[in-house]
């Protein structure tokens, strides 16, 4: 004893900032790291994000947009659920679920949107609402909604979050799709989660 | 008049914003108790008696406010040899591992973050001693930092009480310290030499990075605090801090997989680690 016999040197900062989308992934990596403190962050990261294929560097720019956490962020990020590369869609839902406060701006929208897939993966996001507003807003998709995977996605929210003000709701949406027998299930499975009125 | 703490919605939300964004720790309005209280001894010991002008005041940071506001609001209970299982598995597997990865003569840094008042890092210390064959040929270096100034006094004090020690056996008591009053231990001076203490906040990738990079870090019981974005960035700033091939160590509780993709799983007999890769980005 003592253990320590020759304690590292103090670390000094690197001499030359890294570029952002140049050089190795450990080069782009550190200059996504360091442009998600910047004040202009947000365009920075976007931009990066359009040229990277680097999964662990893609994984630093979706955590920079969470930790800005605005709605501009929120944005930048919306269009990444229409992706094709699952491996984007997935980063992008990620970071939005972990940014409740700035996709609130969004969900109305992103419910309402033209693309099932982007409706089903945005009931995912409205898991981080207070669970009055996520209730209103999956039981206003249900009302309308005609695609039977984006009405299970938003039944499971709705089976963990959801409150007794849903039942009526989900008694319309039963009988629309009276025929189904997944959906017959799964509103089932809600029902008795959420309670009696 | 309300009583000294007594805070609106509005206010606390202010409040609870402006913790978030300097530690990463989330409390939400339901925490209002909690929050409220912490808030009344702050403007209790500094005699204010409005709100907004303690909020005026721990947001210009005088005196070094913003410090003492952040160490009333971390929790700071823990104890010798907690969580022996990861201890074990960094004698019986990680060391030797990073051992044979590493440069013969290279030290072997360990990171406690953060380490509270130094029961983590002195329990590391204490059990390579005891346990790890290496000890005498291998350099050690133990850091141990929290973003708590007045933890790390008490952890540089090394002063202990009788239930800080619970787990550890009379002998180990006996060897490791001296009895200096009732219920009162303090670490002999080899052992305090052992563990460097330094402040770090894991939020702060300036603060982190300036730490170097680490063989083994052991980082419980505190990403439980954070919210989802605040524990991603955690994560990067972690993995930042590992050398590639380097382990972290969290509590039981809690899940790497479910914060982060970078890191590999490891399962040793003691404990499941998670790895930083040897190869990818940052490496």
């Amino acid at each position: 004893m003592p253990l320590v016999r020759r304690p590292s040197p103090p670390v000094e900062p690197a001499a030359v900032p890294p570029v952002l989308g140049q050089g190795t992934s450990e080069q782009r990596w550190a200059a996504v790291r360091a442009a998600a403190e910047r004040t202009d962050g947000v365009s920075l990261l976007a931009s990066a994000l359009q040229g990277e294929s680097d999964a662990r560097v893609r994984e630093a720019i979706f955590t920079g947009f969470a930790r800005i956490g605005t709605p501009q962020s929120a944005a930048a990020l919306v269009p990444y659920l229409r992706s094709d590369d699952a491996g984007l869609r997935t980063g992008a839902v990620d970071a939005l679920r972990a940014m409740p406060d700035a996709v609130r701006a969004h969900l109305h929208t992103l419910l309402a949107d033209p693309d099932p897939d982007v409706r089903l993966l945005s009931c995912e996001l409205t898991r981080g609402l207070p669970d009055g507003e996520a209730n209103r807003l999956l039981c206003d998709l249900l009302e309308r909604e005609t695609e039977k995977n984006v009405c299970a996605a938003a039944l499971e929210v709705l089976a963990e979050l959801g409150k007794p003000e849903a039942l009526p709701a989900l008694g319309r949406c039963a009988e629309r799709f009276a025929s189904d027998a997944f959906i017959a299930f799964a509103i089932k499975v809600a029902t008795d989660r959420i309670g009696p009125s | 008049m309300n009583e000294p703490g007594t805070v609106s919605d509005e206010e606390l939300q202010k409040i609870c914003d402006f913790l978030y964004r300097r530690t990463g720790m989330l409390f939400s309005l339901s925490k209002r108790y909690y929050v409220q209280r912490r808030i009344a001894e702050r403007m209790s010991h500094l005699r204010i008696g409005s709100f907004a002008t303690y909020f005026a005041y721990l947001r210009g940071d005088a005196d070094g406010e913003i410090e003492k506001f952040i160490n009333a609001f971390t929790v700071n209970e823990t104890y010798f040899y907690r969580e022996e299982h990861q201890l074990r598995c960094l004698s019986s597997d990680l060391l030797n591992e990073r051992v044979r990865a590493r440069t013969k003569g290279e030290a072997l840094r360990i990171w406690s973050v953060p380490c509270a008042t130094g029961e983590e890092p002195y329990s590391i210390a204490l059990w390579l001693l005891e346990n790890w064959p290496e000890v005498d040929v291998q350099d050690i270096e133990i850091v141990g930092s929290d973003i708590d100034t007045q933890c790390l006094a008490a952890a540089m004090e090394g002063e202990f009480g009788e239930r800080a020690l619970m787990r550890l056996s009379p002998h180990l008591i006996e060897k490791y310290f001296v009895r200096i009053g009732n219920d009162r231990w303090r670490i002999v001076p080899d052992l305090r030499r052992s563990v460097q203490f330094t402040q770090a906040n894991l939020m702060d990738r300036q603060e982190t990075r300036r730490h170097g990079a680490f063989d083994v870090v052991f980082c419980r019981n505190v990403l439980i605090y954070f919210d989802d974005a605040s524990r991603r960035t955690a994560a990067e700033n972690l993995y930042e801090s590992l050398l590639p091939g380097g382990f972290i160590c969290l509590g039981h509780t809690e899940s790497m997989s479910r914060i982060s993709p970078l890191f590999e799983v490891r399962r040793f007999s003691d404990a499941i680690v998670y790895q930083r890769p040897y190869v990818g980005a940052n490496g």
